[in-house]
C-alpha cells in the first residue's frame, strides 16, 4: 500500500518483512512494538493475519483491491493506495476520533503484505467494479 | 507545484515570468477546490479545456447538472476551444452518489480498450454527499463520514492507477469541487456547525484550493466585476515513506474577471 505512514511505522513493518522472511515468526519485541504503535488492533490484525483473511483480488485490466473477511465473515474491501476500511472502528476511531492511524482490517492488510501471505484471486472487470463501488455491500 | 490547477493559472497569467515558466513534472494529483458553487465550477471547466488542449489527454467531468454551454470567461478566455478539443472531455451526469461510485469504479474497465483518461473532475461533492439539506451536520454521522472516505479513496485510487498517458509514472490529475459550510452559510443556507466531512476529504486529497471573493471597494474601483483570491495549500509527496519528506506548497493567486468577460490569473 503506498499511503503515507509515520517513519515508524513504515519501519516497524521493515523489521516484520525481514525478522519473518528469516525465522517465519515475529518475536515478542516486535509484537509488543506493534501493540505500542497501533494499540488493541494489533492483536486483532494478527489473528486476521493467521486466518488468512487477507485477499488481494487483481482483474484482467491491472486493478487490484484488497479484501478482508471479518471475524463475523463479512468483507471488508480496502484499496491498494490510500487507507480507507468501511468498518466501524475505522470511521469512528480514525476519520472522527483521530486517534488510530489504521483500524484492524488494514493492519492486516500491511501485516500479511509484509510477511508475504496475502492470498490472491483473479476476478472480471465487471466484478472489480463492482467491488470498488461497494455496491455488492449494500 | 506542477498540476493540472496550476497549468490554467499560469496559461492565462498577465505576469510574462509566470507564463513562461514550464510546468515540470506534476508532484500534486489531487486538489480539492473549496468555494462558491459558480466560480467553482467555472474553474473546473476552463481547467478541463486547457487540459484538452495543451496536453491532449482525455477528461472525464462527473456534475450532477448538465452542461449547457460553457461559461462565459471560459468562452471569451479560451480561443483554442474548439469541436476537437471538447471532444476529449467526456461528460458524466451521475444522479446520485451509487451512481457517481459506480461510474469511477468502472474506469478502470476503458483502460484496455481505450486511452484512459489522464485528468478526472468531480464537480460538487457536497451534493452527492450530503444531498440538498447541506454539507454538514451537526453530531457524529458515521454514515456520511465513510461515505465521503469512500468515495474520496476511490476517486483517489482510481487517479493512481490511471498513469497520465501510457510513457508516465505519474498518476492521473484528481481536481474535485466542494461547497464547505462557511460557503452555504455566506449564500445564506443554513449552519451546521463543524464540517465534518470537508475534514474527511482533506484526509485524502493533497492539496486544496480555497477561492474567496473580494468584496472591498477596492474591485468597484478598478472597474472589475468579480476578484477572487485563491489559496493553495498541501503537500507535495506521493509514496513518501518518511512525513519529514514531504515538502509543503503555499501558493497565493488572484482571479481577476474583467467587466467585458475577460479574465485573468495574477500571482501573489
Amino acid at each position: 500500500m503506498h499511503s503515507i505512514l509515520p517513519a515508524v511505522a513504515e519501519q516497524l513493518f521493515r523489521d516484520v518483512e525481514k525478522i519473518y522472511r528469516e525465522t517465519s515468526q515475529i518475536p515478542d519485541d516486535l509484537l509488543i512494538a506493534l501493540k505500542f504503535v497501533f494499540g488493541p488492533c494489533a492483536l486483532q490484525a494478527l489473528d486476521l493475519v493467521d486466518q488468512q483473511s487477507v485477499n488481494c483480488l487483481t482483474s484482467p485490466s491491472g486493478r487490484s483491491v484488497f479484501q478482508v473477511t471479518g471475524a463475523s465473515g463479512r468483507l471488508y474491501t480496502c484499496f491498494v493506495s490510500c487507507h480507507y476500511c468501511p468498518c466501524p472502528a475505522f470511521t469512528y476511531t480514525v476519520l472522527h476520533r483521530n486517534i488510530g492511524l489504521l483500524c484492524k482490517h488494514l493492519l492486516a492488510i500491511y501485516l500479511c503484505g509484509a510477511m508475504a501471505v496475502t492470498q490472491q484471486e483473479s476476478v472480471s472487470d465487471q466484478q472489480m467494479t463492482v467491488i470498488l463501488s461497494g455496491a455488492h455491500a449494500s | 507545484m506542477a498540476d493540472a490547477l496550476s497549468r490554467v493559472f499560469r496559461t492565462f497569467s498577465s505576469q510574462d515570468q509566470v507564463r513562461k515558466e514550464l510546468p515540470g513534472t506534476p508532484s500534486i494529483y489531487s486538489t480539492l477546490l473549496v468555494g462558491e458553487q459558480n466560480i467553482s465550477r467555472s474553474l473546473l471547466l476552463l481547467t478541463a479545456v486547457t487540459a484538452a488542449s495543451q496536453l491532449g489527454g482525455k477528461a472525464v467531468f462527473f456534475t450532477q447538472t448538465h452542461i449547457q454551454h460553457l461559461p462565459p470567461f471560459v468562452q471569451k478566455c479560451a480561443p483554442f476551444v474548439n469541436p476537437e478539443s471538447l471532444k476529449k472531455i467526456k461528460f458524466c451526469y451521475p444522479r446520485t452518489l451509487e451512481e457517481l461510485l459506480q461510474q469511477v469504479a468502472g474506469l478502470h474497465e476503458s483502460n484496455s480498450t481505450s486511452t484512459p483518461p489522464s485528468l478526472i473532475i468531480v464537480d460538487r461533492l457536497e451534493a452527492y454527499l450530503c444531498g440538498p439539506g447541506g454539507s454538514g451536520q451537526v453530531g457524529f454521522h458515521p454514515e456520511q463520514l465513510s461515505r465521503a472516505a469512500h468515495l474520496s479513496a476511490l476517486l483517489c485510487d482510481t487517479a493512481v492507477f490511471l498513469k497520465q498517458g501510457s510513457n508516465s509514472s505519474a498518476p492521473c490529475q484528481l481536481i474535485a469541487s466542494y461547497i464547505s459550510e462557511e460557503d452555504t452559510r455566506n449564500a445564506g443556507g443554513q449552519m451546521h456547525g463543524n464540517d465534518s466531512v470537508l475534514d474527511v476529504l482533506d484526509r485524502f486529497f493533497q492539496c486544496r484550493c480555497t477561492l474567496t471573493r473580494d468584496e472591498s471597494n477596492e474591485v468597484e474601483a478598478a472597474a472589475l466585476q468579480e476578484v477572487w483570491h485563491i489559496y493553495i495549500s498541501g503537500t507535495t509527496a506521493f509514496n513518501a515513506g518518511d512525513c519529514e519528506d514531504r515538502n509543503r506548497v503555499d501558493q497565493e493567486w488572484q482571479l481577476l474577471i474583467f467587466c467585458d468577460g475577460l479574465m485573468e490569473f495574477k500571482m501573489v
